[in-house]
């Protein structure tokens, strides 16, 4: 037998066994980033119960994929006759791709989003405004315990901002610094999630620092902020600003994003 | 650094959406592939052109399948005696007309519910047109490929002279010997595509069979699909995150030129429809609604990865036919719609 045939022989036995790994890989991907707690990174946590089933059936499906393939390759018995099927790729990339990318989710840790993000998805315009929609409201007689997205949702069905001064306010964020703003103001921003990272996009609200600089408060880095609503003409529009009173470093929340 | 772990955290999200549904799309497409028989669907279909169009558009709630398992039943709908106007309907709407992928686009837009509307609507009212519109040929046969024409013509002649058993009436797997000696002037049933359709029309084979072979099929689509899902995650999240935004957004604000690129994507990354909503979501911040429409429109009726399956049915001059039609539709709804709705 030449070689050529040797390599071919063990391709075919081989490349079974590619796509149980490659499946398998997947399943213990989609596990690690449930028990890890990184999956509420990656997606909103209503499709987390159905990315784990997910995971669950891919495990299943390898397994018993596996069983079947180790048996044929025991019997040596005839196995089902390969379908043809159109493929972009070559025998084995396809498999060889989705293994390498579950190795690759096995290993790193995905990061979330910060500041640069925030810019890209356009943290200064206007159109961030209208895509966050009132959605239920409790209408809590407390305004401390709003969340910036409530306040912003608030504003999209009011948008008149002295409507709102001196109430008291509470909201926790990631500092933004934009260079269109005086250095006494910083954005305190949260990135909202519907579906999945790739629609995240930020929300924010100024915030008026008493004394001086936003230099002491560092880019991404996390707050809760106290104070009370006042208006300021910023940038030639009047806008809803957050009047700090304390701010107080927090530890990056597990999961960063508001719903 | 902070640009490569976003990519990279947009890249994972994508796929670790889109995995569910996938594995859902798989193994629906698998399941009624064995459990819904294609000869008892023909008998049933209206014979009225239009109808047949709009008929054949629905089919697709029977079949939740994906673009690249639409090819296959429509070519067994073809060769099983659907009129054209029913299989070109099919074929082009349903990779959208199914719950699957309503459940899907509905996930990824619950933010803008009226794209799930859009999207319905537009691929139903164009696949319906172009199955209408094929319809005026009469004798099919000079659009197909030599094999499935062939199919074609022995069922006509079987029909006509019923003495002649139906060439599906028993397995051609079975029969295949008699291709080879050649009794008649028949061609020969070699073409492997052929065989496989008949095998995977398994519905009166026992249930481990069937078990086992929509095993097969699920592990077989979940790698090629899932290949294809990983090069379209990684194209969506180095556009996001490397193009730069100037550009993005002067492409994607604009009336037209939004549409063109949307279809051009879409033809070109060739993902799966029960996952392209994941795809286009990430564009939902900086192009107009018409154009993220456009691209779910378009791209489940026509992509690389499906024009390729397409070779195997129709020959070449009717694809064109296909593709230029679904494009001007696609192209002048949406630009309505972003002209003069949203």
């Amino acid at each position: 037998m030449s070689r050529l045939s040797m390599s071919r022989l063990s391709w075919r036995t081989l490349s079974p066994w590619l796509d149980v790994v490659a499946i398998a890989a997947w399943g213990f991907a989609l596990m690690k980033l449930w028990l890890s707690g990184q999956m509420l990174l990656l997606i909103h946590p209503a499709y987390k119960p159905l990315t784990i089933g997910a995971g669950f059936a891919l495990l299943l499906v390898s397994a018993v994929k596996g069983w079947f393939v180790f048996r044929a390759s025991r019997s040596n018995r005839q196995n089902f006759p390969p379908m043809q099927h159109f493929s972009l790729f070559p025998p084995g990339w396809s498999s060889a791709l989705l293994l390498g990318v579950a190795i690759a989710a096995l290993v790193l840790t995905p990061r979330p989003f910060a500041s640069q993000t925030a810019f890209d998805r356009g943290v200064s315009d206007s159109i961030t405004m209208t895509r966050v929609r009132p959605q239920s409201f409790t209408a809590s007689t407390k305004t401390e315990d709003k969340s910036l997205i409530d306040w912003i949702r608030t504003l999209q069905v009011y948008p008149e901002p002295d409507a709102y001064t001196g109430q008291k306010v509470r909201v926790q964020g990631f500092v933004i610094h934009p260079p269109n703003l005086p250095p006494e103001y910083f954005l305190i921003t949260r990135f909202v999630i519907t579906c999945c990272a790739a629609d995240v996009y930020p929300v924010s609200l100024p915030v008026k620092l008493t004394n001086g600089n936003r230099d002491a408060y560092k880019v991404d880095s996390w707050l809760e902020v106290e104070g009370q609503m006042v208006t300021q003409t910023l940038d030639g529009k009047r806008q809803l600003t957050i009047q700090a009173s304390n701010l107080k470093p927090i530890p990056e929340p597990k999961d960063p994003y508001d719903y | 650094m902070t640009q490569l772990n976003s990519a990279f955290t947009l890249f994972l999200s994508l796929l670790v959406e889109a995995m569910p549904f996938l594995l859902i799309g798989v193994l629906f497409s698998g399941l009624l592939q064995f459990f819904v028989d294609e000869r008892k669907l023909v008998a049933i279909m209206p014979k009225n052109p239009f109808l047949g169009a709009l008929f054949g558009s629905c089919v697709g709630f029977l079949f939740p399948v994906c673009e690249c398992g639409n090819v296959p039943v429509a070519r067994r709908l073809l060769m099983q005696g659907a009129p054209v106007s029913v299989a070109i309907g099919f074929l082009l709407a349903a990779p959208t007309i199914n719950p699957i992928v309503f459940w899907a686009t509905w996930t990824a837009f619950r933010d803008q519910p009226e794209i799930v509307v859009y999207r319905i609507i537009f691929s139903l009212t164009i696949a319906t047109i172009i199955g209408w519109i094929f319809s005026a040929q009469a004798d099919i046969r000079p659009l197909l490929q030599p094999g499935v024409a062939a199919f074609v013509s022995r069922r006509q002649e079987a029909a006509t002279r019923p003495e002649l058993p139906s060439p599906l009436s028993t397995s051609p797997l079975l029969q295949s010997g008699t291709y080879f000696l050649g009794q008649s002037a028949k061609p020969m049933n070699t073409n492997p595509a052929e065989l496989e359709a008949e095998l995977m029309s398994a519905v009166n084979k026992p249930l481990s069979y069937r078990l086992r072979l929509l095993l097969d099929n699920t592990v077989q689509e979940m790698r090629e699909l899932g290949g294809v899902l990983v090069l379209g995650s990684a194209i969506a999240a180095t556009l996001q995150v490397f193009a730069p935004r100037e550009l993005i957004l002067s492409l994607g604000q604009d009336q037209v030129t939004s549409i063109l690129a949307m279809m051009l994507l879409a033809a070109v990354v060739s993902i799966c429809s029960t996952v392209d909503s994941f795809f286009a979501l990430s564009f939902a911040s900086t192009f107009t609604t018409g154009s993220l429409v456009s691209f779910l429109v378009f791209g489940p009726m026509i992509d690389l990865k499906g024009v390729g399956l397409m070779i195997s049915v129709f020959r070449a001059r009717a694809i064109f036919y296909i593709f230029g039609l679904a494009a001007l539709l696609t192209f002048s709804f949406t630009l309505f719609l972003n002209l003069y709705i949203s």
